[in-house]
């Protein structure tokens, strides 16, 4: 049925069909929509799940990694100094191998404090473990906290998914919310022999000596190395079941494509825009959504991209010290590629600068005029 | 004179504990209480050790090691997702040591018990980060030794009353246990199960290599810290009624602390500083299991 | 995702577990077993071990009557069990229940913890208990041919004989008068010692198979080739003979010999007017009260002088303070000097007072006269209970070595003289019924290797003192107050004894002291700590960290070697000592 709902709650539409049936989460702008209504969702009786209001986000991620082990499906929501303060933990989720999703707000971290939105928050993840995937809209939004549980459920790695702090968390869009029957046909019952019973007791998570460790790890990239496959297969059945499918990567009007801009998030529907724009003007401008960030779609990006002569990355963060995270990322995949384009990196829109097509416009003429890129990220309108 | 306690033991030889070890004792001695139908979990601490490396376990109950802050929080999960999957009656008990308690955890503690979490909450307490070398804690008594409170500069501040700060929440029941004293730590711990609400047991469990005692002293020790008053056994219901369960006969304080090195370097006006701080505590104590 | 049923699983419970490819391990850190693979008992330096301990009151025991066990059979509820192990050493504690000064209370642990256990009142309560209920003791294994003469019919030949047929024999017991007993019989008056108590326990030594000779006095009418005739013989004639005063006028009518006072009224003869008389003993034993207190009875007025004082007496102090009670006036610090009589009747003593001067040989202060310090008391009686000693008559010819006034005998009872044994206070004068007691079970188990063996040495007696029929597993470490642990010993105050004073003491011989009956009787024994005996309390499985001990076989424990660190809680907590330490590799 469509509603017009703002992508916080699309995220809680979301998680009441997938069942979950353990939420813990701690408010912080700009979540709190996403757990305001999954209180009501739990109050009113339309979503049979306990909802622990912890005293902080260290313990809502302690709580669902409980909460899991035990074998219930388990979800929780945050947003930049949250997911901060989540962080010893989400190593935890990851390595105990919990399939907890995660809705993450993306925004800016402080100091000083800065609500709005960029990458910085969920970027700095990334090497906890969790799959990470970022959502262009709420109806994207929606679907994917769907797949996530399957996703999780699948490989027993945890997943975020991402959406941008105020223009998708509380922006309204229609959004096509699916039945609980077309969603229970598609996401079973979770059901797990790793889990914490007294009729077969073991102990989870305790001292592993050097001589397990490295297999131990090694296991866990294993398994991203499988999501690879899940996360298609599972958007591919998604797609067969919702008539929407998003892939790994997204390709838009790539034909004969000289220059590509990446991006990923809510940019990229300004970046269609764009696009749209400069082809009518006979421009060979081709655009790449980059929708899973972990496990990493080397073999995705090398496909479209490898052709290329120039990528015009649109990064909403900043690896001090280096460069843009989507752009060094991207150079280290296509690195070992006979020829490859020259990438160029644009530090964009941090706590929320707004990102236009005019700005979207300045960073693909700077592009188009450039034959390489310097070896520091442009760092799009900045005071001089 | 056999003690009236379960005999079914849950706990199994081979782990990795010290001679002696006061919190050994005290989980095989708390798993006797509360059975099998049970989640342990295990916060950072020796325990965490103690309960044997992969792939092998000390315990015969379900048992999830957790990270240091998250006793209280792991275990509010926990507790939820076995009622979501059908086993509303399995208890769910965490034990943490004294930092992951007092300091540390004492913010995810706090939380879960204002929830009122369905939880037994214990804390075994060998007062000093133990586990990672004897460092002082806010469990560890005015004037010890630890390598963070040297002999020139020993804890200058009294240990963190837990028991009181849990009953200021109004939570349904807690309690102080001793190794030294079985039955009254098996009543307790059984009292706790059958309370619906959050529940804190607080043991003392000296520790040989951090106290400087002898292993073999490790029950006289505790039994020591009863009869002089450092550590009575009493019980608060609903943070309003106490009650002292046990009286035993009066020994000074210096009978208790002779024994451990850790205190060795205190002179007479310090340790009559202490027997008058612990006899005004006492006081204090009776008073409030009279009303 | 890999099955928790596919995963590696020990071949044991000890197994260790091992991966031989990532295959073959979890997808997350779990367990897949326990850590009884890991073998903590390589880490300890000391170990401990279970070995019971001597108790101080079997020690003590001169009859080496198992205190601590038939104590604990009582306390678990079963008085017959109690019953048996104490007859399995001692045929009489209905008597020593009754007449033992009971050293074992005064080496009692428990007197530091509130008071000794009153253990003779529990000898006595199963001896009365046996009695009331008929238990009886089973004949002894298949008869042995030998035979074995016993002179004497007191403690030691009864206990002698008792031992020899729990053995296989059926001895001969000769006694010089009518009934069997001896000093329990003739010497021990029926208030302290009811005829009845003796008999039945006579009775059931008898229906054991030995045989009775009455009325058969050595040197009289039983002469030596009829005891040379047996296979072996013990001689117990005891000390029957009373040292004379020796000092003038001792001879006079109404001066007469404590023993034979005793006698007379033990037999019924006839002794002349004792009702209404004075009556002045001498001495300070226990034949000396047994004396007061018995011509007190028969109506006199007595006053017992002794030459020490009151601290010195040899008498049970119990003894002393109820003849006082009773009325016995005593006199200490005084000797007789002279006896002082008219037309050969006695009438008064001449008394010489003393003080205390260096010990003597025994030990004690040795009396000195104090000079011109004399006085008179007027008697009819002088009772003379100042020692007894052995009367050498009728050993004479036999080759019995007699030495310092005692038959000389061995360890093992040996005489010296062929196949002859001896044993009791003609051998060792120790004086009381416990001593001759052992004394008789020593020498029926040297009787017994000396017929199998044919030699009197090699024979090993166990834990010395007193020879045990049964012998028990404890170590010579004999448990003392400091080996407890105080803090299992809650102290409680030992229970009072009713002593019956009875408002008309003459003519009354009934028996004075009331025992401990039923219910008091096992709370009695519940106060008993069980030094150095093992009685499965369970602390030290209690309080072990690792797990390392266990119920095993035969209500003991097990420790698990592979397991235990050598802690020492568990030898520290137990509250008796029947839990050590020792170093590894020992």
């Amino acid at each position: 049925m469509k509603k017009v709902i703002m992508g916080n709650h699309a995220v809680s539409y979301g998680v009441r069909l997938a069942r979950a049936e353990v939420i813990s989460a701690y408010p912080i702008t700009p979540q709190t929509q996403i757990v305001e209504m999954l209180s009501e969702f739990c109050s009113d009786g339309s979503l049979n799940a306990r909802f622990i209001k912890v005293e902080s986000e260290h313990s809502a991620m302690a709580a669902v990694v409980g909460a899991s082990s035990v074998g219930a499906r388990a979800f929780t929501a945050t947003s930049s100094q949250g997911l901060l303060l989540m962080h010893e933990m989400l190593h935890w989720a990851a390595g105990a191998r919990l399939p907890i999703v995660l809705a993450n707000v993306n925004r800016a971290v402080g100091p000083g404090w800065n609500v709005w939105t960029d990458q910085s928050d969920s970027l700095s993840q990334r090497d906890t473990g969790w799959l990470q995937i970022y959502c262009e809209s709420n109806q994207e939004a929606l679907d994917t906290v769907i797949q996530a549980f399957k996703i999780a459920e699948t490989v027993r790695l945890p997943v975020m998914m991402v959406l941008d702090a105020f223009i998708l968390s509380h922006t309204e869009e229609p959004v096509d919310v699916p039945a609980q029957e077309q969603v229970d046909a598609f996401l079973p019952r979770y059901e797990t022999e790793w889990r914490l019973d007294p009729d077969d007791p073991r102990a989870f998570n305790m001292l592993v000596a050097p001589e397990h460790y490295m297999e131990m790890r090694l296991q866990m990239q294993q398994a991203m190395d499988e999501a690879m496959g899940v996360v298609a297969a599972v958007d591919e059945e998604f797609g067969a079941h919702f008539g929407r499918r998003y892939g790994l990567v997204e390709p838009y009007a790539m034909e004969g494509a000289e220059t590509v801009l990446l991006t990923a998030g809510a940019t990229t529907s300004t970046a269609r825009v764009v696009v749209d724009a400069l082809r009518s003007e006979g421009h060979r401008v081709g655009l790449v959504k980059q929708r899973l960030f972990r496990p990493y779609p080397a073999a995705e990006l090398r496909r479209l991209l490898g052709q290329a002569k120039k990528v015009g990355v649109i990064d909403r963060n900043i690896s001090y010290g280096h460069e843009g995270i989507f752009a060094s990322e991207l150079k280290a995949a296509l690195y070992d590629l006979p020829s490859r384009p020259q990438v160029f990196d644009f530090v964009v829109g941090l706590g929320g600068r707004d990102v236009t097509p005019a700005t979207i416009r300045g960073i693909a003429d700077y592009v188009l005029g450039h034959d390489a890129p310097g070896l520091e990220p442009v760092w799009w309108e900045v005071k001089p | 004179m056999s003690y009236a306690i379960p005999e079914r033991e849950l706990m199994d030889s081979g782990h990795v504990g010290c001679p002696g070890c006061g919190a050994a004792l005290a989980m095989r001695l708390a798993l006797k209480a509360v059975g099998d139908d049970v989640v342990v979990l295990i916060v950072a601490s020796c325990w965490s050790i103690i309960a044997g490396p992969f792939p092998y376990s000390s315990l015969r109950v379900p048992t999830l090691h957790t990270a240091f802050e998250t006793g209280g929080s792991a275990a509010s999960g926990v507790k939820a997702a076995l009622e979501m999957r059908g086993r509303p009656h399995t208890t769910v008990m965490t034990w943490a040591g004294d930092g992951g308690t007092f300091d540390i955890g004492f913010q995810a503690l706090s939380g879960a018990v204002e929830r009122n979490e369905d939880f037994i909450y214990v804390c075994y307490d060998n007062e000093a980060y133990m586990n990672t070398g004897i460092q002082r804690s806010s469990a560890t008594p005015l004037g010890a030794w630890t390598t963070t409170t040297p002999v020139g500069t020993p804890k200058d501040t009294p240990k963190k009353d837990m028991v009181a700060i849990m009953a200021a929440h109004g939570i349904p029941y807690t309690a102080t246990a001793s190794v030294a004293y079985p039955e009254d730590l098996v009543r307790k711990l059984q009292k706790a199960q059958g309370i619906r609400g959050s529940k804190f047991i607080h043991i003392l469990a000296p520790c040989p290599s951090g106290w400087k005692s002898e292993p073999a002293e490790t029950i006289k020790i505790s039994r020591l810290a009863v009869q002089s008053k450092i550590f009575p056994l009493y019980e608060v219901e609903g943070g309003r009624k106490w009650r002292i369960t046990v009286r035993p006969p009066e020994v000074p304080v210096i009978e208790y602390m002779r024994r451990q090195g850790r205190f060795s370097h205190l002179s007479n006006a310090q340790i009559e500083a202490i027997q008058h701080n612990v006899d005004e505590h006492w006081a204090e104590l009776v008073a409030k299991a009279e009303q | 995702m890999k099955s928790k049923h596919s995963m590696p699983k020990p071949a044991a419970p000890d197994a260790p577990i091992t991966f031989a490819s990532l295959a073959e391990m979890p997808p997350l850190p779990v367990s897949l077993g326990s850590t009884l693979n890991n073998k903590t008992g390589t880490w300890r330096y000391i170990r401990p071990f279970y070995e019971d301990r001597t108790p101080p009151c079997s020690y003590a025991c001169p009859a080496g009557n198992d205190v601590v066990h038939y104590i604990g059979a009582l306390r678990d509820g079963d008085p017959e069990a109690a019953w048996r192990i104490l007859v399995a050493e001692n045929p009489l504690p209905g008597v020593c229940g009754r007449v033992c000064p009971h050293p074992c209370e005064r080496e009692c642990n428990r007197r530091e913890f509130g008071g000794a256990i009153a253990i003779h009142a529990l000898e006595r309560f199963l001896a009365d208990e046996a009695a009331a209920h008929g238990w009886t003791i089973g004949a002894g294994p298949a008869r042995r041919p030998e035979r074995i003469a016993i002179v004497g019919s007191g403690p030691a030949g009864l206990s002698c004989a008792y031992h020899l047929a729990r053995l296989g024999y059926e001895p001969t017991v000769y006694e010089a008068e009518s009934q069997p007993g001896g000093l329990l019989r003739y010497g021990i008056p029926a208030y302290r010692l009811p005829k009845d108590v003796l008999d039945r326990e006579i009775a059931a030594i008898e229906r054991l198979g030995v045989r009775f000779a009455l009325n058969r006095r050595l040197g009289d009418n039983l002469a030596w080739p009829e005891l040379a005739a047996a296979d072996a013989v013990f001689l117990a004639t005891g000390q029957g003979a009373s040292r004379p005063l020796q000092v003038p006028g001792e001879g006079a009518a109404g001066v007469i010999a404590g023993l034979d006072f005793l006698r007379r009224v033990a037999t019924g003869k006839s002794l002349g007017t004792v009702a209404g008389s004075k009556a002045i003993v001498i001495g300070g034993g226990n034949t000396a009260i047994d004396a007061a207190r018995t011509a007190l009875r028969l109506g006199a007025s007595v006053t017992v002088v002794y030459r020490r004082t009151e601290a010195e007496m040899p008498a049970i102090a119990g003894e002393v303070a109820e003849a006082r009670a009773e009325g016995v006036a005593f006199r200490f610090l005084a000797a007789p000097a002279q006896v002082l009589a008219e037309g050969g009747q006695v009438r008064s003593v001449r008394f010489q007072e003393m003080r205390l001067g260096a010990p003597d040989a025994s030990g004690r202060a040795r009396p000195e006269p104090v000079p011109g310090h004399e006085f008179i008391l007027p008697a009819d009686w002088v009772i003379v209970a100042a020692g007894q000693e052995l009367d050498p008559a009728p050993l004479q010819g036999a080759g019995i070595p007699v030495e310092h006034g005692r038959i000389r005998a061995g360890e093992a009872a040996e005489t010296g003289v062929a196949r002859v044994f001896a044993g009791g206070d003609a051998a060792t004068g120790e004086g009381t019924v416990a001593q001759a007691i052992g004394s008789g079970k020593r020498a029926a188990l040297a009787i017994d290797h000396y017929l199998r063996t044919g030699s009197t040495e090699g024979l090993v007696l166990p834990q010395g003192r007193a020879a045990h029929a049964t012998p028990r597993n404890a170590a010579e470490a004999v448990v003392r107050p400091a080996d407890l642990n105080a803090d299992y010993i809650t102290p409680e105050p030992a229970p009072e004894l009713e002593a019956w004073a009875p408002p008309q003491m003459v003519g009354n011989f009934a028996e004075v002291n009331a025992g401990l009956a039923g219910q008091a009787a096992a709370r009695e024994a519940a106060r008993c700590i069980s030094c150095g005996t093992c009685i499965s309390c369970d602390t030290c499985l209690i309080f072990c960290p690792d797990v390392a001990i266990a119920h095993a076989e035969g209500g003991r424990y097990a420790i698990a070697y592979d397991y235990c660190k050598g802690c020492g809680i568990c030898a520290t907590e137990c509250p008796r000592s029947a839990l050590h330490m020792e170093e590894e590799g020992q």
